[in-house]
């Protein structure tokens, strides 16, 4: 019985040894976190960033303006590679006016001015016609086509005329620079993830998500289980 | 025994009854579109819009409020006759909530969660927690009373205040 014991106390030390190790490394240094500044330390490794989801920068949507370049990223929307405001619906595309430019949503005009500063957005309680589909230009007015017809305004934007016209310029989505993309992978990525960040995630189990802790479960009923073979033996020993 | 297996489902019924009841008052999402907010207010008379630029000394003034800049360069207002309607957003947490506010003589008249899009907090939408400000004024660019707190709801209270209190000092300010 205690070879028995001996034999499956020993097996079980083996294959804990390493997770051990690691949780005495990962939890001495964490313990030092502030000492060995490990918040102020980042990892930018490419595939630890795809593991915490921001690995990929793609824009929802794109258009060229001006002299700047709008996307949507979910509900944020950018000029350049700078977050203006937030919005709840996808952008349908935007037009230069002479000193704003006005996004268009299907519930609302978002409106910037020439330095891609937001202003303000405008909804049907400021007289926009709802359930927008798209925003072009004629002759520098803005024009909107809605699903119940065609509106035209100038630049106030607070008067609609219904009309019906040919040749509007109607914006359409573009293709993302890559000096852009690359601003805005800086902007996403930040400086990374910090080492203390990383180091907390090994030491929970959570950098593999919910297996890594169903793991750190298991090790932790073996170690129970360890200890009290451990006893046991000893136990038997002293009699 | 029989007696006592029917009043635990009975039981079992009621509770899920008031849970569900209680997860469908505090739900995200919108609860009234802007446009539908300025229409009841005036009663479908609609007040032609104006707007307040955020600039010179009422920009500082605007953040001392909020706590941080406004992030935008003017604001939408509705006004008829004494009565002022204010559509503002404010991020209670991570996401922003959509407040409508209407201010008559220098009190709130009205307060009224627009949409609501954080994940906890959704009891501020609760009339029982709204009506504390009810007739609430300014007193040195700030509320004239204690607000009532809301244990889990720290920061969407702490967004509807800083919003009530933004739509009254507006308020005075476009009435000079």
């Amino acid at each position: 019985m205690n070879h028995r014991m001996r034999s499956l106390h020993r097996s079980m030390g083996a294959a804990i040894a390493l997770f051990v190790l690691l949780l005495s490394i990962t939890g001495i240094l964490l313990n030092h976190s502030n000492d060995f500044k490990l918040d102020k330390h980042y990892l930018t490794w490419p595939w630890l960033l795809k593991h915490y989801g921001v690995g990929n920068v793609q824009a929802d949507t794109v258009y060229s303006l001006d002299k700047f370049v709008i996307s949507q990223f979910g509900s944020e929307i950018f000029v350049d590679a700078k977050p203006v405001t937030s919005v709840q619906r996808p952008l349908l595309g935007g037009v230069a006016l002479d000193e704003i430019m006005v996004l268009a949503t299907d519930d609302a005009l978002i409106l910037l001015n020439s330095d891609g500063e937001f202003i303000e957005r405008m909804g049907a309680a400021a007289g926009v016609p709802p359930m927008i589909q798209n925003i072009g230009l004629f002759h520098g007015n803005p024009v909107i086509q809605t699903r119940e017809g065609m509106w035209r305004s100038d630049f106030m934007l607070d008067k609609w005329e219904e009309i019906s016209l040919q040749g509007i310029g109607w914006s359409v989505p573009s293709l993302m620079p890559d000096s852009i993309q690359n601003e805005l992978v800086n902007y996403f990525h930040g400086e990374g993830v910090t080492v203390e960040h990383f180091l907390l995630d090994v030491h929970n189990g959570r950098i593999l998500g919910s297996l890594g802790v169903w793991l750190l479960d298991l090790l932790g009923i073996l170690l129970t289980f360890l200890s009290l073979t451990g006893i046991w033996m000893w136990l038997r020993r002293i009699r | 025994m029989n007696r006592t297996h029917n009043a635990f489902w009975q039981l079992m019924f009621i509770s899920l009854l008031f849970c569900s009841f209680t997860v469908t008052v505090f739900a995200r999402g919108v609860n009234q579109t802007n446009e539908e907010f300025i229409a009841e207010t005036f009663s479908n008379d609609l007040p032609k819009s104006k707007v307040v630029w955020i600039k010179d000394d009422l920009r500082p003034a605007i953040a001392n409020i909020l706590g941080h800049e406004y992030a935008g360069l003017r604001i939408r207002y509705w006004q008829q006759a004494g009565r002022t309607a204010w559509i503002l957003d404010e991020i209670g947490k991570e996401s922003p909530i959509t407040f409508g506010v209407v201010v008559t003589d220098g009190k709130i008249e009205q307060i009224k969660v627009l949409a609501y899009r954080e994940s906890r907090g959704g009891e501020i939408q609760q009339r029982a927690f709204t009506r504390q400000y009810a007739d609430a004024k300014l007193s040195e660019q700030k509320l004239d009373r204690h607000i009532d707190g809301i244990s889990g709801a720290t920061l969407s209270v702490r967004a509807m205040t800083s919003v009530v209190t933004l739509a009254l000092y507006l308020t005075q300010f476009i009435n000079k």
